[in-house]
């Protein structure tokens, strides 16, 4: 009778155990796609050994973080900082703090510290009521001598209330000074959204313009210019849906995503002369891929794309050899010497095959953060 | 032997009653919210403004082909309970044989005989008598016939998106809006909000796909540039969803839980699921957008004249 008992008890128990075990297995099984992307800091970045050069500041979930030497080390708390750019001389950050209505450009130090307030965006009491009496900054960066801000901004509005049309276009103002010392370069293109990521270059700035096309898509395109008050001229075609300009650290090439309208991108590199560019060579083609920024040495290129289908973006590294491989070494052909020991007729000589130049693809750098890809990189060497 | 049978049988027993109740809760939703009873009135002869193409219905069965209508709107504190207007309609045509899809998005605007009387914008049909309006007004204006219709609210979308882990997409350029509607999350339906979605290749969660999706003041195209962009976001939905395991599905009914309605009875819905899944070229989705000439501004309240003479063979070549 005992026995019996007990051994209800324990298929009681077996069963028990079974059907908690069913459930737990089965929520185990949930895709990794759903899964909350790690904080940088809480994460291994490479399961191999291999460390990026410098120190990589970048953005995820409202937060700045630095990483070098293969750590993360967040710098500020998740309140809305995003695009980190570099003071020419590597001293300081200028980075945005987005809140609901309006973004402003900070300096912090490069451990995170705020040392300077550099727009003030928020609508003033006496027209808070007004959601359009705030305005954005955003892509902020600073002129080689580091005296002059550059940024997109889309203030002010003269027009008041009720006005629809929000377009931001390239500004410049003085270091420190108000927004009313500084001075648009650009004339943005009605309802597109205007002009972003102006990228200082000698002689004037590279940014991204947007437009319509003869279709009636918005596309963006690379545009030049080297005075105040003017467009400049395009460097991209509308069809090839040019954005987020980056400048190599020699000056001499532009990299850039380019979408072709649509929904996928391409990482593309092309020659920089001063006012134009080259032809344009895809390196990364039909997958999502985002924020080109060139290593401070010259090693290479790091961008931001899906760690898989469909899943949050990663920090991946594209070494130089990929875009510029070396030159191939010069290989000895032994050719026939008249005159010597041989003493038929001479060989033909062959043809060498020539030498196939490996594949370099691209480094996946990290593995289960979650980047938005909207914030620029900033790579200090 | 019997003993061991006995309890060989309750474990598998125990297993699949852990396995129950693990997708109790999806299969509680799917069967709340799939499989809505939809009543279409018949629309009077006077009312249709065409003749709808012969028996489109048979053609649906002999290819496998069929049409649903999905429906997006904003179902915030502003409305009632079903009587919401739906801002999204897009007509999705789907061929299995030859795995085409074709998306066509109706205008909100467009002004319209409506299938419960006079003539008003396309997205009020839905608040005067719920799918069953909406989708007799399409049938009887467009010449379709319409097999099964999802709706889904703000709210909806949002979770949807955030339960499969946001989107990846490229939005074209940015989407700047100062009075974007507060009406989810603020203290007043009523309310603006400013909204800035930045452009180019990025991860979406689901309140920044829904501001993607839902601005329109600053898109020159309006109606249409939106219809563009929910088009994208629904392709990269699609996309994710791909993804998803079978044991994502109790956590994403959660989710969703209230803020979507199907006619689409459950045995239907596990027969799409790998048809889904074998749609592998984004390039054979067809988009379509009644831009001008085939619609234009000028009537009533801000609404837009449709152009018949244009949309209807439009529609019949991929609607047939």
């Amino acid at each position: 009778m005992i026995s019996k008992v007990l051994l209800a008890l324990g298929l009681a128990v077996l069963m028990a155990v079974t059907g908690v075990a069913s459930y737990v297995y089965l929520g185990s099984r949930q895709s990794k796609v759903v899964a909350p992307a790690q904080k940088p800091t809480a994460s291994t970045p490479l399961a191999q050994a291999f460390t990026l050069p410098g120190t990589i500041y970048l953005e995820q979930a409202g937060a700045l973080y630095s990483f070098s030497a293969g750590r993360f080390h967040q710098l500020t708390p998740e309140v809305g900082w995003t695009q980190p750019a570099l003071y020419p001389d590597g001293s300081h950050l200028l980075a945005v703090k987005r809140s609901g209505f309006y973004s402003d450009v900070f300096v912090l130090t490069p451990y995170g510290g705020v040392t300077a307030q550099l727009t003030n965006n928020a609508a003033s009491p006496r027209n808070a009521w007004d959601t359009g009496a705030n305005a954005w900054s955003f892509y902020p960066r600073l002129s080689a001598d580091q005296r002059t801000l550059w940024m997109s901004y889309d203030g002010p509005k003269y027009v008041g209330a009720n006005y629809f049309d929000v377009d931001m276009a390239v500004w410049a103002v003085p270091v420190g000074a108000p927004i009313r010392s500084g001075k648009a370069w650009t004339v943005a293109n009605n309802y597109t959204g205007g002009d972003m990521q102006p990228v200082p270059v000698p002689g004037g700035i590279i940014y991204t313009k947007y437009t319509y096309d003869e279709n009636g898509n918005r596309t963006g395109q690379l545009w030049f210019t080297n005075r105040a008050g003017s467009a400049g001229h395009a460097l991209t075609s509308t069809g090839a849906g040019c954005l987020q300009p980056a400048i190599s650290p020699d000056g001499g090439r532009i990299a850039m995503i380019c979408t072709y309208q649509k929904q996928v991108s391409y990482l593309e590199i092309a020659t920089w002369n001063g006012s134009g560019l080259g032809a344009l060579q895809i390196l990364i083609s039909d997958q999502i891929v985002a924020e080109p920024i060139w290593a401070p040495d010259g090693s290479g290129i790091a961008y931001l794309a899906p760690g898989g289908p469909a899943a949050p973006f990663q920090l991946w590294f594209l070494p130089k050899n990929a875009y510029a491989p070396p030159p191939a070494s010069p290989i000895p052909t032994p050719s026939p010497t008249p005159g010597g020991p041989h003493n038929g007729p001479l060989p033909s000589p062959t043809t060498s095959p020539a030498p196939v130049a490996p594949i370099v693809k691209p480094i996946q750098v990290t593995t289960n953060l979650g980047f938005d890809a909207t914030s620029p990189l900033a790579w200090l060497g | 032997m019997t003993t061991i049978t006995l309890v060989v049988l309750a474990v598998a027993l125990s297993a699949v009653a852990g396995g129950f109740a693990y997708f109790l809760p999806a299969a509680a939703t799917a069967l709340q919210e799939t499989g809505q009873a939809v009543t279409i009135a018949s629309p009077s002869p006077a009312s249709i403004l065409f003749s709808p193409s012969p028996s489109p219905s048979s053609i649906a069965v002999s290819q496998g082909a069929f049409t649903v209508l999905l429906l997006g709107s904003d179902d915030d504190s502003k409305f009632s309970a079903d009587h919401v207007l739906t801002q999204s309609m897009i007509l999705v045509r789907v061929i299995p044989a030859t795995k085409e899809v074709t998306m066509l998005s109706i205008p909100r605007d467009l002004y319209v005989h409506l299938s419960t009387g006079g003539f008003g914008k396309i997205d009020g049909a839905y608040s005067y008598g719920a799918a069953g309006a909406a989708i007799a007004t399409v049938e009887q204006d467009f010449g379709v016939h319409v097999d099964d219709y999802i709706w889904v609210g703000l709210l909806g979308l949002i979770k949807v998106i955030d339960a499969i882990g946001g989107i990846d997409i490229v939005t074209s350029n940015p989407v700047m809006d100062d009075y974007y509607p507060s009406d989810i999350y603020g203290n007043s339906p009523y309310d603006y909000q400013r909204v800035a979605v930045l452009a180019g290749p990025q991860h979406l969660d689901g309140i920044h796909a829904m501001e993607y999706v839902r601005s329109r003041h600053s898109d020159l195209q309006s109606d249409y540039g939106r219809s563009k962009r929910q088009q994208q976001v629904l392709q990269a939905i699609r996309a994710k969803a791909k993804q998803l395991h079978p044991s994502d599905v109790p956590a994403l009914a959660t989710a969703i839980g209230g803020e979507l309605k199907t006619s689409i009875g459950l045995d239907k819905v596990a027969q799409l699921v790998p048809l889904a899944a074998s749609f592998d070229n984004p390039d054979a989705i067809r988009q379509v957008l009644l831009l001008p000439p085939y619609a234009r501004s000028g009537a009533p309240d801000g609404s837009l004249t449709p152009n018949w003479g244009l949309i209807l063979p439009l529609v019949h070549q991929y609607f047939p």
